[in-house]
């Protein structure tokens, strides 16, 4: 039995229509059980935040999981990240009230959720960013003038357009990764390679 | 005034029972390594900072405690034996009979993001084999360091083997501008890149190996066959012994020796011969690590082929379903 983790956020129903198109039954999966067996499907499932599913994996407590490569940037760990899913993906945009970026020279305040990435994805640029981290609604950042800029996922660009900001710059492109433990690789190489085959063969992942 | 019992993150006392089991599991590594012949050698904690900082990637500068001591020298605390060693014995070569067998045990102190069980300080134990026919010396390296995986009390253990500058020349050639790019795909076994990096690369990132040895290039492929014939019959000799050996060269994809393919940010970049990590079996966690280190040694001085491993002896301890060792 593999223990894969789901995500609870964005991306789980992404998760499961792409595990179901894979030809997982997935018979009676229950959102509100946050740990569920589905013997036909050799699975013991774990529904986990998302922020919180890349330790549970690095640390061996899931074999491997489905998270936004967002988070995965944030966290660094030490995961294989051998698929990602064709749904759900979006884009990690430098967001303002206007649609120019700042002039040489100057010094922002950036809002994020995403400190770590935001200043791998910034360092070298010609203006000063100070970076602060928000844990949501990181879109206020620059309306309230708490920030000049945001840094946050954009998936249809209405919440931007609704607040009339402008996407500056699409720093990144984001999607859902399956990650696999390293230890749990090659504990269940052959089924988690069957796995990932059955979601090629599905066409749900980028190839 | 109530004086606080807590400790800088990352650190933690270690009491009474605790205590004497690791105390236990330090006798029975000691014990293994002296009936191999190996000596042990005692380093110092505090060292200079400057001979090592050309040696340091951005990550493992960052994991360095450092400070300027008062006469101005700029010091760092241990966070890893084998520079020291090849430092200090680099002067004293001339006059040590090779090969030389070497043990050390004592605290290194890393400061690393920490996760459950993770520690900043920890207490390992290690091997160096200097000098001697290299084949020969990775051979009975390995089998000591299977030995004291043995001795852990960790049940079954994993062991998986690759060579540094393995998967060289097919990144090289597959790499379109960024072979480092690459690399780092392949280290996290992106089946995406593998497939447009070709056939090889794609049954190394699913298999381990390339279907065919030679796929590697003339030298990496002879180096291939010989770590398999090596594994087999380690595999062999320790049938019935808890320990399974695997080869996989997209586990070590990292470990390379060519500059243009280094990713960015990699620890444990140092090796460039043999390499090796140990999993327990059940939880899936790292237990050791270890492989030849001939170049970090020649860069401090040692011009001597060098080749060892250490076990972190605290995260041995915390492993779920370890059993004591007997007193």
């Amino acid at each position: 039995v593999i223990r894969l983790a789901l995500p609870k956020g964005r991306n789980l129903s992404t998760a499961l229509d792409a595990l179901r198109a894979a030809g997982l039954g997935l018979a009676g999966f229950d959102e509100r059980r946050l740990r569920q067996v589905h013997p036909g499907d050799e699975l013991e499932l774990l529904l986990l935040k998302d922020w919180d599913l890349p330790l549970y994996v690095e640390h061996g407590i899931a074999d491997c999981g489905v998270v936004g490569s967002d988070v995965l940037e944030e966290v660094r760990g030490d995961l294989l990240v051998p698929l990602r899913l064709r749904q759900g993906r979006c884009r990690f945009s430098l967001i303002g009230r206007a649609p120019e970026p700042p002039v040489d020279g100057a010094q922002i305040r950036v809002a994020t959720k995403y400190p770590r990435w935001a200043e791998r994805l910034l360092r070298g640029r010609p203006w000063g960013a100070e970076i602060f981290r928000l844990s949501g609604s990181v879109e206020l950042g620059p309306i309230l003038d708490l920030a000049e800029l945001a840094m946050d996922i954009v998936q249809t660009g209405r919440t931007l357009r609704d607040h009339r900001l402008h996407e500056i710059e699409i720093l990144a492109e984001v999607s859902p990764c399956l990650v696999v433990n390293r230890a749990a690789y090659h504990r269940h190489r052959v089924a988690l390679n069957a796995l990932m085959d059955r979601l090629e063969a599905a066409e749900v992942v980028c190839t | 005034m109530r004086i606080s019992a807590g400790l800088p993150h990352g650190v933690t006392g270690v009491l009474f029972e605790e205590a004497l089991e690791r105390r236990r599991l330090e006798a029975a590594f000691v014990e293994e390594l002296q009936q191999a012949h190996y000596s042990e050698v005692i380093l110092p904690i505090l060292d200079y900072f400057q001979p090592y900082e050309p040696l340091l990637t951005a990550t493992t500068r960052e994991q360095l405690y450092r400070f300027v001591d008062r006469d101005g020298e700029l010091l760092a605390l241990r966070a890893d034996f084998t520079p020291l060693l090849a430092r200090l014995l680099a002067p004293r070569l001339d006059s040590l009979e090779l090969p030389l067998r070497l043990f050390y045990r004592g605290d290194v102190v890393r400061h690393q993001s920490l996760g459950p069980g993770q520690l900043r300080e920890y207490y390992a134990v290690g091997a160096e084999l200097l000098g001697g026919e290299r084949e020969s010396a990775d051979h009975e390296i390995l089998r000591l360091f299977v030995r004291l995986v043995g001795r852990a009390g960790i049940g079954p253990v994993r062991v998986v083997l690759g060579f540094a500058g393995a998967l060289d020349e097919l990144l090289g050639a597959a790499a379109n501008g960024d072979g480092a790019q690459l690399a780092a795909a392949i280290a996290r076994r992106d089946r995406q890149a593998a497939r447009r990096g070709g056939a090889a690369l794609e049954e190394v990132v699913e298999h381990g190996v390339p279907e065919r040895s030679g796929s590697l290039g003339r030298e990496a492929s002879r180096r291939l066959d010989a770590l398999l014939e090596l594994t087999a019959g380690l595999g062999r000799e320790l049938a019935g012994q808890g320990v399974e050996l695997s080869v996989d060269l997209a586990e070590f994809a990292a470990n390379t020796l060519r500059p243009e393919l280094e990713i960015p940010g990699s620890i444990w970049t140092y090796y460039d011969g043999i390499v090796f990590r140990a999993y327990q079996a059940e939880s899936g966690r790292e237990v050791a690590r270890g492989g030849r280190y001939d170049r970090l040694f020649g860069a401090l001085g040692a011009d001597v082929p060098a080749v060892g491993f250490s076990l972190g002896v605290d995260g041995l301890l915390q492993l779920p379903g370890r059993r004591e060792v007997a007193s």
